[in-house]
């Protein structure tokens, strides 16, 4: 991932001294993973946009409440995990029901109209899988193979167990293996 | 270790998690099954398939969007952003803009004599031709629209099945009313009997305007057949002439009120919508009834039908959450003590998601679908329990 992580100490006294240009920095270094979570888990531009975007006022409205132990970037995660899953279960919300077109969108989301027309079939494949994966396991995967987070972070912006972040993962993997087995060498 | 526990940790061996003695377990029972071995790889490819994966970007303007909203007064910002960029909006905005439009015109044509004095022409030869029977007479030719209009002005009731009542009673008093025109229409001279005998449902005919018309209509009274139509299409014209001067059709107007309102031409109520000419209808809606907006002033919904809930909050809540989840928009809402209705406008190709969401949120049941949905359809959901 993109972005200076490393200097969150400094952006977060600024965001807590009320620095205007330290929000600013703060959405320029995490939309892309905010938004790429969104995306991956709601299936729809749109819909993510709108929870990045509640993601971020979130932070801005509370970031006194973040006490540093954590990264930044783990805490941006776990307010759009949780944004993501409460959305997903309460409104009866499942991207299952959402058919080939909101699957077929989370797959051509990522590209713009010219790439497009490039993707591969192995790329379409790959994001109707994750899409058709359940919320649980499908957040668990997106943070560890798409977003690259460890296990421990997962287990911390998620509230889990660390066992329970390791057999979510594992599911889902399996679930993802039998459903791309045409794509294995 | 068997070959299920050596696969359960095939996860933990690839991001190297598993502790030392879990991992010398499984390295001695892959030294042993080939078939572990080739699933291992298996599933190591699958994981790199993932990481292939094209990196998301945020959609461009996002940063700028982000710091909008969070500026320090930005609640009505924000409430504008959730009312009014989704694109249902168009709808209603479409609806109101027609609205507008319609009483301009109407308001600057009563206010414009000459305008008026030009729309008489017209009419006069169509009424003239009408009378030889060249043309229909319009009470006929609109008829099928009336129970259209029917459902749109009793929209505010407040139950479904009052209104499906009142529609019908409507249908029936139309009925009645037409065949005691009929009847009146081959007595001479009775037109001031019709006067009471006449009943709302007229006035759902559209007013084809006409100046001129007592003379046609006396000339036609020679002949029976085109008497009958030129005495329905007076009195209807009557009828519809009184509706935008005294705006009840029911009061009774002194010959000198009547002939002012024979000197306007009944064109500003074409521009009227439905309810104008529907007004004894409001006298059936709770006082409480906000006005029709402008969407349901036009039509009757494409789908109506009542949701039975357990929990009515968490109904609307989880309604709500539906709509914007299909990209919809509500366009009306009337909170009744037995429950709210909620009209919704909703794209067509969402309106299945929409249908199986409010069958997870209670007992739904639509009375009306449409054999053709148009593009945007409009859904009213009458929450109950």
């Amino acid at each position: 991932m993109e972005g200076p992580t490393g200097d969150d100490a400094s952006l977060v006294q600024r965001l807590r001294h009320g620095d205007p240009r330290a929000f600013e920095d703060l959405v320029i270094a995490h939309q892309h993973r905010v938004f790429g979570v969104a995306l991956r888990m709601l299936g729809n531009r749109a819909e993510a946009e709108d929870l990045a975007q509640e993601v971020f006022l979130r932070v801005h409205r509370a970031i006194g409440e973040f006490r540093g132990e954590a990264k930044l970037s783990t805490w941006l995660y776990a307010i759009a995990s949780r944004l993501c899953l409460n959305r997903l279960t309460s409104g009866e919300r499942r991207i299952a029901q959402h058919g080939d077109e909101a699957l077929a969108r989370v797959a051509s989301a990522a590209h713009g109209p010219a790439e497009e027309a490039e993707r591969s079939e192995l790329e379409t494949a790959l994001h109707r899988a994750i899409g058709e994966l359940t919320e649980d396991r499908r957040i668990v995967v997106v943070l560890r193979d798409l977003e690259g987070l460890s296990y421990e972070e997962i287990a911390e912006a998620l509230e889990l167990e660390l066992g329970t972040v390791r057999s979510r993962l594992h599911r889902a993997r399996m679930d993802l293996r039998e459903k791309l087995e045409r794509f294995l060498p | 270790m068997n070959c299920h526990d050596a696969r359960e940790q095939f996860s933990a061996l690839i991001d190297d998690a598993l502790a030392a003695d879990e991992r010398a377990a499984l390295d001695a029972h892959l030294a042993t099954c080939a078939d572990c071995r080739r699933e291992l790889q298996r599933f190591r490819d699958t994981v790199a398939l993932m990481g292939g994966a094209a990196p998301v970007r945020a959609p461009a303007g996002f940063v700028d969007r982000v710091l909008e909203a969070a500026r320090p007064v930005p609640w009505h910002r924000r409430l504008l952003h959730a009312v009014f960029l989704p694109w249902p909006i168009k709808l209603p905005m479409e609806a109101a803009a027609i609205v507008l439009v319609s009483v301009g015109v109407a308001m600057v044509y009563r206010g414009s004599p000459e305008l008026q004095q030009s729309a008489r022409q017209e009419p006069t030869a169509a009424l003239a031709r009408r009378a030889v029977g060249e043309i229909p007479s319009e009470p006929r030719t609109l008829e099928p629209k009336a129970p259209e209009s029917a459902p749109r002005v009793l929209y505010g009731t407040r139950d479904y099945a009052e209104r499906e009542q009142a529609v019908r009673e409507l249908e029936k008093a139309k009925e009645a009313a037409r065949a005691r025109e009929v009847d009146k229409g081959q007595e001479p001279g009775s037109l001031a009997d019709k006067k009471q005998t006449e009943t709302p449902a007229m006035a759902q005919s559209a007013p084809p305007p006409a100046s001129g018309r007592l003379e046609s209509g006396a000339a036609g009274s020679k002949a029976p057949a085109p008497s009958r139509d030129a005495e329905l299409y007076k009195a209807d014209v009557r009828q519809d002439r009184q509706a935008p001067v005294v705006g009840k059709l029911e009061s009774s107007v002194p010959p000198t009120d009547r002939q002012r309102s024979e000197a306007k031409d009944v064109r500003p109520n074409v521009a009227q919508p439905a309810e104008k000419r529907a007004d004894p209808l409001r006298a059936q809606r709770p006082a409480s009834a906000p006005p029709s907006i402008a969407s349901s002033a036009f039509a009757p919904p494409d789908v109506s039908g009542q949701l039975m809930v357990t929990n009515r909050e968490h109904a609307i809540r989880g309604l709500k959450e539906l709509v914007a989840n299909v990209g919809g928009v509500e366009t009306y809402r009337l909170d009744t003590s037995d429950g709210p209705i909620i009209e919704i406008a909703v794209r067509r190709e969402k309106y299945g998601e929409l249908n199986s969401g409010l069958a997870k949120l209670g007992r739904w049941q639509p009375n009306q679908e449409p054999s053709t949905p148009p593009s945007t359809i409009r859904v009213v959901v009458r929450i109950t329990g």
